[in-house]
């Protein structure tokens, strides 16, 4: 069981979405890029208060062809085609199965900006997305799951999940 | 804005100030301009205040100074949407009792013009002919002393005496032309009534009081030229300023409306920018120029704690008024006016300027004397119609008549005298006008309404509604203007210039006061000059 | 003017201008042609009464200016544009002196639901808190976007399980009126009266099926009405100065009478004065759909077909407004500030509609060509842009519903009847606030409807919203679903303007949806697209 915000988290994730879409009909061709923006809101253990995680998804074709974590300087440039942001909870929340993402954006917790048109009409492909991420994986949360009961809150984040540089990015507090 | 700071600032987006933005952001100067209504434009101003669809002009009519003026050569203004008709009959006076009109034609059509003053006396109409003949050539005299900075010669005795000598030396018109008023000048030259009538009125609008003696050569030469030169801005005379404004925005220039300046402000004794009645500052690091009039510029936003105790008593010496105050009539009709003394000349009926009113020289006088003096005048007034000539002045089947009336400054009246006026006076011409043209009735007129000169105080701070920022005679003309110290635009505050019809050459839609204002600016930075060697200015 | 532009835009209201800032910025050669003397059509503010006195001849309300691309992309703001969000948004004072008001803040509008209905103010709250959650997104989704049909938008909906989600969502909204959506949800008819009105205010009328639809949005931003500072027509200038900053010319007095088609694609335009200008790539029109396709082009280059659906099934507003702009030399003081001393300073006041059968009653009789009984709307933006008058003094705005067409009299009846009608509401406006004896008002000027269609022929038959606001007229069959799309049969030519999805009202919509399109068969690269 892979720990939230890492590598193997990451593989984990691209697998259940291949996984879920496989038996999708009438997946659009083409490719876009998606940016999730975690923004660390004070509750959350996994990312810093004031700082920012972002995580870059690629789909083509309704697959998943990665998902990972970026920093700073590697983003210039990346031309997106959505994006998703909230506070990092929110985002924990959504990971563990406790909220749903599509009332997330309902209720305007986590904004989403892009074509819009094209989201709505590919509303199966992004349900299943969206399903395969919330229930897809089962994630060990080292720092405590959702609603953090196990250990201190955010004030841990600064020695514990948040990464300080980019291999750190790909490890997480458990390989450190 | 777009920024805190600029190179310059100039206060008041009237078409001089407006015209020295866009020659200011080209030199490379950053540029705001800052204008306290919700429009740019100042008297360059055209809506529909009676009736929609019917267009007004509430101040400029003419276009005259159109083939002179650089800023429109110099930034492709027709381009950008000015653009003109020139009617051709151009002024004229029709009457009551039905007798001949006088029609001036375009200077293109002289034989008309000739036939018409011939109607009444050759003499007169060959004179006329010949010196206006004369004026036209003198346009680059005329130009040249628009839009230069003026020097002690400019308007001086002895240049006028030289001009005199070359240009009408054989018409037995001596040097002491020069001290005469234009009326003695148009009594000695023509003989007819009514051709009087029409030329005293004529001098009147185009800015030289009527009696002011010492301007008698400058109805040889500029009212002269100017009769019946006149075109028309599509759209209204609003155009213009659009199109300038249109200029300066590719330039680069930024503007800000609806931002009312309270106070220039002065570091070490230089103007620097200027704070707006909210309390926000704009920055200039070279230039703060005003289109506004003297006294605001001086004493209220620069303050007479920072002036000279001369420079202090000059502004408040600054005269406005009684040249140059009109009031605004505007009808919307069914029909055009169709004039009685059309019988002689079916031209007066497509006439673009229209005296209506005026049986005679007396009737003309006394009139002008009257708003001179302080008291309304008896009705008369000089007309348009420009939907003769641009339909989109006025809907379908319908025409918008504009007119003029000379009106005793803004302060000769109370505020319910000035109401009992609006109230009143358009109709009292009305039966003026029925006389002259008997289907001017009230079933042809859907709505009229009158802006009178404290309502163009309030608007567009013309004081006194004086249309100059200044009341035009000779110790305040040229090198005058306003006062000798500031007439050549310069401020004794570094970096203040001003540049608004307070200075030469006054009011009037020739941008020539913001042509000037750069070229003083140029000459203390070092930027480039906007001379044009071809047409000498 | 030059003779060759890239691009020729029919009509400078704030949605051509938008455009042709836009394609100005990405590079192209963009002429606006303005038929009146200047920019900005249903963005007017003019001193109607007197100098000084500000007047908004048409458009008064910005209430999508924190939401629109185009303010912060054409930088709007920097441009000068400032807007005011009144603190008391709107009110409505009831004939028996009690007053509802809305104002910026949820809880304060709470608590003057409570006094009416304790769970009325609840179930508001809920309502707001609501919509607000799916604001950005569905209007992300339906404003900023062109347009997918009903039937996409309820399917994605209901794939996405909105209905299950959503207290006040439901499919079921698309046959329903705002009235019947009022009776499900809310109690008292005062709170019911003054939601309906201001359903009405933003042309969503209370009794037409299917509006429903839109409700909960126009709830979510109920108390997020803008006033733009210096008056409306202050944004058209901000406008035009991005156009012209960026090489666009916007050409006023320029009154286009014909799109010249050649091979079957738009080429140009001429004006009424012979003047021909060439479109290198594109034409755009932004004036009525009736304007363009009867008016401007050939009746070969149309098609009978397409010419006989624009003269029978483009519908329009069967209800327009009556308008008294005044001067005033005092504010009004309401007697129901009694009751609620807030009302005093609400920016919009709803005078005496008390149930939505009042509004409905009102709607037959303007159905039918009738005059009702004036129950105008008051707005005073002097009360939160005190520029807008001389010191001291207020301008007004009374706003009644009322026909375009009176039953009895034919084109002249609302020149007769204005000063009348207008005297009246006024007179209605004095019975809730007595102060405004007739020494208040220092000038008044009415504004018919018949003015509203001589001032803007694209607004016909004074159709400020150009176009009806249905179901069936809405999204990608606005106007109709040939031109849906922003694009039109004839190749290059395409409906910018209001007619389009998704409406009219200050949205910048039309034009940022078309410029989508645009951007497609022109090949221009959409920087504006910021994810």
């Amino acid at each position: 069981m892979p720990v939230i915000y890492t590598a193997d988290w990451y593989s984990a994730v691209v697998e259940a979405i291949n996984a879920h879409v496989a038996g999708l009909r009438g997946v659009p061709e083409g490719a876009w890029t998606c940016r999730i923006e975690i923004a660390g809101d004070g509750v959350s253990p996994y990312v810093a208060a004031g700082e920012e995680r972002h995580f870059l998804v690629r789909i083509d074709g309704g697959r998943c062809i990665w998902y990972r974590e970026v920093l700073g300087e590697e983003e210039e440039g990346t031309v997106l085609d959505y994006r998703f942001s909230g506070p990092a909870a929110v985002f924990d929340e959504i990971a563990a199965g406790v909220i749903d993402p599509v009332d997330a954006a309902l209720h305007g917790t986590v904004k989403v900006r892009g074509d819009m048109r094209f989201l709505m009409r590919q509303a199966e492909l992004v349900k299943t997305l969206l399903e395969a991420y919330a229930t897809g994986v089962e994630t060990t949360w080292p720092l405590g799951a959702p609603p953090y009961a196990v250990t201190g809150g955010a004030g841990d984040a600064a020695t514990a999940g948040a990464p300080t540089t980019a291999a750190a990015a790909t490890r997480g507090p458990a390989d450190a | 804005m777009s920024r805190a700071t600029y190179d310059a600032i100039v206060i008041g987006a009237g078409h001089n100030g407006l015209c020295l933005a866009a020659y200011l952001q080209r030199a490379g100067l950053s540029t705001l301009v800052v204008e306290r209504r919700h429009e740019e434009g100042g008297g360059a101003n055209t809506e529909e205040p009676v009736m929609p669809g019917f267009r007004h002009n509430l101040h400029a009519q003419y276009m005259e100074f159109f083939d002179v003026m650089p800023m429109i050569q110099d930034f492709g203004l027709e381009d950008l949407g000015l653009r003109t008709i020139m009617p051709e009959a151009q002024a004229g006076i029709a009457f009551a009792d039905a007798r001949p009109p006088i029609v001036i034609h375009r200077p293109d059509q002289p034989e008309a013009t000739h036939a018409s003053i011939a109607r009444y006396s050759s003499a007169d109409a060959d004179l006329f002919a010949e010196l206006k003949h004369r004026a036209g050539a003198l346009e680059g005299l005329v130009a040249g002393n628009l839009y230069n900075i003026p020097s002690a010669a400019t308007g001086g005795p002895d240049l006028q005496a030289e001009m005199l000598d070359a240009v009408f030396g054989d018409l037995d018109i001596g040097h002491h032309y020069i001290q005469k008023s234009p009326k003695q000048v148009i009594d000695e030259l023509f003989d007819t009534p009514e051709l009087r009538a029409l030329l005293y009125r004529v001098t009147v609008e185009w800015g030289f009081p009527v009696d002011q003696t010492g301007t008698g050569v400058a109805f040889l030469s500029f009212i002269m030229w100017t009769v019946g030169n006149w075109k028309l801005a599509l759209g209204g005379t609003h155009s213009l300023a659009k199109a300038m404004t249109q200029a300066c925005y590719r330039e680069g220039v930024d503007l800000l409306e609806s931002c009312s300046v309270e106070k220039i402000l002065l570091e070490d004794g230089r103007a620097v920018g200027v704070r707006d009645r909210r309390g926000a500052e704009y920055r200039a690091s070279k230039v703060v120029a005003s289109n506004a009039d003297l006294r605001q510029t001086l004493l209220d936003m620069v303050g007479e704690d920072h002036l000279s105790t001369l420079w202090v008593k000059r502004a408040k010496a600054f005269r406005y008024g009684p040249s140059h105050v009109l009031a605004t009539p505007m009808f919307c009709l069914y029909e055009p006016p169709a004039y009685a003394s059309a019988r002689w000349d079916p031209d007066i009926d497509r006439c673009f300027y229209t005296m209506v009113g005026f049986d005679g020289p007396e009737d003309t006088i006394r009139y002008i004397r009257d708003a001179y003096g302080g008291t309304v005048p008896k009705p008369a007034a000089g007309t348009w119609v420009n939907s003769l000539w641009d339909r989109s002045q006025a809907p379908k089947g319908r025409h918008a008549a504009t007119g003029w009336y000379f009106m005793p400054p803004a302060s000769a009246l109370s505020p319910a005298d000035w109401a009992e006026v609006r109230a009143t006076y358009n109709e009292r011409f009305l039966e003026v006008w029925r006389q002259h043209a008997p289907n001017m009735t009230s079933e042809n007129v859907l709505a009229h309404k009158l802006y009178t000169p404290d309502q163009m105080e309030r608007k567009n701070l013309m004081r006194e509604g004086d249309f100059s920022n200044g009341e035009f005679s000779p110790d305040q003309m040229d090198a005058n203007r306003p006062f000798p110290e500031a007439s050549n635009y310069r401020t004794e505050v570094d970096g203040l210039y001003l540049c608004g019809p307070s200075a030469h050459p006054g009011g009037g839609m020739h941008a020539a006061c913001g042509y000037n204002a750069y070229k003083a600016i140029a000459e203390d930075l070092g930027l480039p000059s906007p001379v044009v060697a071809t047409r000498g200015y | 003017m030059r003779d060759t532009y890239d691009v020729v835009i029919v009509g400078a209201g704030h949605n051509g201008l938008t455009l042709g800032a836009y394609l100005a910025r990405s590079g192209l050669e963009v002429l606006v042609c303005e038929r009146r003397h200047e920019e900005g059509g249903g963005l007017c503010t003019e001193e109607l009464t007197l100098p000084g006195f500000l007047h908004n001849v048409h458009a008064n309300y910005h209430t999508f200016v924190d939401m629109a691309p185009p303010v912060t992309d054409l930088e709007l703001r920097e441009h000068g544009v400032e807007y005011v969000r009144p603190e008391v948004q709107m009110a409505s004072v009831f004939t028996d002196g009690t007053a509802l008001v809305i104002h910026s803040d949820i809880d304060k509008t709470c608590a003057s639901i409570a006094r009416f209905s304790e769970d009325d103010a609840e179930t508001f709250r809920r309502l707001h808190a609501e919509a607000h959650g799916y604001i950005d997104l569905l209007l992300g989704t339906l404003m900023y976007q062109p347009p997918m049909s009903v039937k996409e938008l309820t399917k994605a909906l209901s794939a996405f399980g909105v209905e299950e989600r959503s207290e006040f969502l439901s499919v079921k909204l698309r046959v329903e009126t705002i009235n019947r959506f009022l009776d499900q949800h809310f109690t008292h008819p005062k709170v019911k009266a003054h939601l309906a009105f201001h359903g009405a205010v933003c042309g969503y009328t209370n009794d037409v099926k299917g509006l429903a639809i839109g409700f909960p949005l126009l709830a979510g931003k109920i108390d997020n009405w803008n006033l733009c500072v210096g008056g409306s027509h202050r944004l058209a200038h901000a406008l035009w100065r991005d156009l012209a900053q960026h090489g666009g010319v916007m050409i006023a007095d320029a009154d286009v009478e014909h799109i010249v088609v050649q091979d079957g694609r738009a080429v140009g335009v001429r004006l009424t004065d012979g003047t021909e200008i060439t479109a290198r790539q594109a034409v755009a029109s932004t004036v009525s759909v009736e304007q363009t396709f009867l008016e401007f082009l050939d009746p070969a280059s149309v098609g009978e077909e397409l010419a006989h659906k624009v003269k029978t099934k483009v519908r329009h507003k069967d209800w327009t407004l009556f308008s008294v702009h005044l001067a005033m030399d005092r504010l009004p003081e309401y007697a129901a500030a009694e009751f609620d001393p807030d009302v005093n300073r609400a920016w919009v006041v709803n005078l005496g509609y008390g149930s939505p059968e009042e509004l409905n009653a009102d709607w037959a009789t303007i159905r039918a060509g009738g005059l009702p009984d004036p129950h105008p709307n008051a707005a005073v933006n002097s009360l939160y842009d005190p520029t807008d008058a001389p010191a001291g003094c207020a301008t007004g705005l009374l706003r009644q519903f009322a026909p375009f067409a009176l039953a009895d009299g034919g084109e002249g009846a609302w020149d007769e009847i204005g000063p009348y009608y207008g005297r009246k509401c006024i007179e209605e406006w004095r019975r809730f606030a007595p102060n405004l004896t007739d020494d208040a008002f220092l000038a008044s000027a009415v504004f018919t409807p018949h003015d509203i269609v001589r001032k803007l022929p694209n607004m016909i038959r004074g159709d400020w919203m150009m176009g009806e606001i249905s179901l069936d007229n809405m999204l990608d069959q606005r106007p109709l679903p040939e031109l849906g799309q922003y694009r039109t049969p004839i190749d290059r030519l395409y409906m910018a303007g209001s007619t389009q999805h998704p409406h009219g009202f200050i949205t910048f919509g039309p034009a940022y949806n078309a410029l989508a399109i645009m951007a497609e068969d022109l090949g221009i690269e959409p920087w504006w697209r910021k994810v």
